[in-house]
């Protein structure tokens, strides 16, 4: 199951996923990018591109503003991705693509949380050598990257092997049910923009 | 600021939000950005650097993009504590520093949210949206349409990303260099530009191309209907019931994709039993 290509989008995944909040913050992992980047290693561009619409879309009602953390559109698209080029349907993928995003957004929770255990270690090296303070990013970065990557690593790994197992016993109606709220998508996250954009404060 | 230095914060704010931690939030960022500015300015007073560094390690959190306009204010700021000559001028000052730390932070983090995550986001992701069902991109039918050329595929992708980063970053190039200049009568700069009026017309423009984008969909979706049968009242109905449902979940703050979950465990549930 795990592919040099789903190995590689993994490794894609986790470096886009960067961009959210940890370096650069230019949007690369928002879902219209990072899904046809990200279908563009399985080789399914149109599948990337639906993915991504479908991320941002669901997602478009949660910004991240004040302590609020959304979901990562970045992981959504990974391992929806990931799970379509291990030949699980796209509308299966997607039900578990959303769930890593939700799982990986607690997962950053707790990590952020726990971080300033370090920060205390980091704040005595920085005053004592200003120059520290590149290799305290510099080792953030890393961690985050590597973080990111194994949990990617892992979600798609137990759950592309657990959907492969279970898919030839899932009834044909299990199929239409996921397909019909896949349909959805769209239009749940085209509805949520039109309140988005009202006018609340002048 | 000479261009060097300008430069170097500019690309140093790239990292802001490494580190990011629940208890002081953005406070390893902002050090690292200012590193080099202070380096210079306390290159006579290498002794100084540890407490001054100590300050820039206190508690710090903004929008990263609007986040440029606190650099540029707080090495105006930072300018004037270095060069107080007594040591009551020097806790003053200090105060002072802190003070529009913290109140320019709020104030930045404030339009940065409404102009960057609240309009220009969602603006940019219609836009994207038009130009894909303009090219060919229908990504309403499951699975997606013919491919399409990789220019159709990237092009709107790459257009959001442009439009959105144009704005960013030009807001992060210049609010470094305004806030450096202007003082605090002036908002270090924020006062400089209409925000109020942009998010206003942002919003507007969203509204506008949402409420287009909602009947271009339905257009979309259901144009290859020849006559009215089960089939379309099928995907008429998906499209009315989850509108009002997505209308009704944002009443009571409920996720959309809660109710993308809701929809999985209901459809299976009607569809088994």
């Amino acid at each position: 199951m795990m592919t040099p290509e789903i190995f590689s989008l993994c490794v894609l995944a986790a470096l886009l996923e960067l961009d959210t909040t940890y370096a650069f913050q230019l949007t690369l992992s928002r879902g219209i990018i990072s899904g046809p980047l990200l279908g563009l290693i399985t080789g399914d561009l149109m599948a990337g591109v639906q993915v991504g619409v479908f991320t941002e879309l669901i997602f478009a009602d949660i910004n991240p503003l004040g302590g609020i953390l959304p979901p990562s559109a970045a992981v959504c698209c990974a391992v929806t991705l990931a799970l379509y080029a291990a030949g699980i349907d796209l509308y299966f993928g997607f039900f578990f693509g959303l769930t890593g995003a939700a799982l990986f957004s607690v997962l950053e929770k707790f990590m952020r949380k726990n971080r300033f255990k370090w920060l205390v270690f980091w704040e005595q090296k920085i005053t004592q050598t200003p120059s520290a303070v590149n290799r305290t990013v510099g080792f953030a970065l890393a961690s985050s990257f590597l973080m990111n990557f194994i949990y990617i690593f892992i979600f798609v790994c137990v759950f592309g092997r657990l959907m492969l197992v279970l898919l030839p016993h899932l009834p044909a109606k299990a199929h239409l049910a996921c397909t019909f709220a896949y349909m959805a998508v769209p239009w749940i996250g085209l509805a949520t923009l039109l309140p988005s954009f009202r006018l609340k404060t002048r | 600021m000479d261009f060097p230095l300008h430069l170097q914060i500019f690309l140093r704010s790239f990292f802001l939000q490494t580190g990011w931690n629940s208890m002081k939030y953005q406070n390893i960022g902002l050090t690292f950005v200012m590193l080099p500015f202070l380096k210079k300015l306390y290159a006579q007073d290498k002794d100084a650097l540890p407490s001054v560094l100590a300050r820039y390690l206190e508690t710090f959190n903004t929008q990263p993009v609007m986040a440029s306009f606190c650099f540029g204010a707080l090495a105006q700021k930072e300018e004037e504590v270095a060069q107080a000559k007594t040591l009551t001028a020097f806790k003053e000052k200090v105060t002072e520093w802190s003070t529009i730390r913290k109140s320019l932070s709020i104030t930045a983090a404030s339009i940065g949210d409404r102009l960057f995550w609240g309009a220009l986001k969602p603006l940019t992701l219609l836009m994207a949206l038009f130009i894909w069902l303009l090219s060919g991109v229908n990504f309403f039918e499951v699975p997606c349409a013919p491919s399409v050329s990789l220019w159709n595929t990237f092009s709107a992708g790459a257009a959001a990303f442009f439009v959105f980063n144009a704005v960013a970053l030009f807001v992060k190039w210049e609010g470094i260099k305004i806030s450096f200049l202007k003082d605090e009568s002036a908002c270090f700069g924020l006062t400089c530009f209409d925000w109020n009026k942009t998010i206003y017309y942002a919003k507007r423009l969203g509204l506008f191309m949402t409420a287009g984008m909602l009947a271009y969909g339905i257009y979309h979706y259901l144009k290859d209907f020849k006559e009215l049968d089960a089939h379309f009242y099928a995907r008429a109905a998906i499209v009315l019931v989850f509108v009002c449902l997505s209308l009704l979940t944002r009443k009571f703050k409920i996720a959309n994709m809660y109710l993308y979950l809701a929809a999985v465990l209901t459809l299976n549930i009607v569809c088994l039993f």
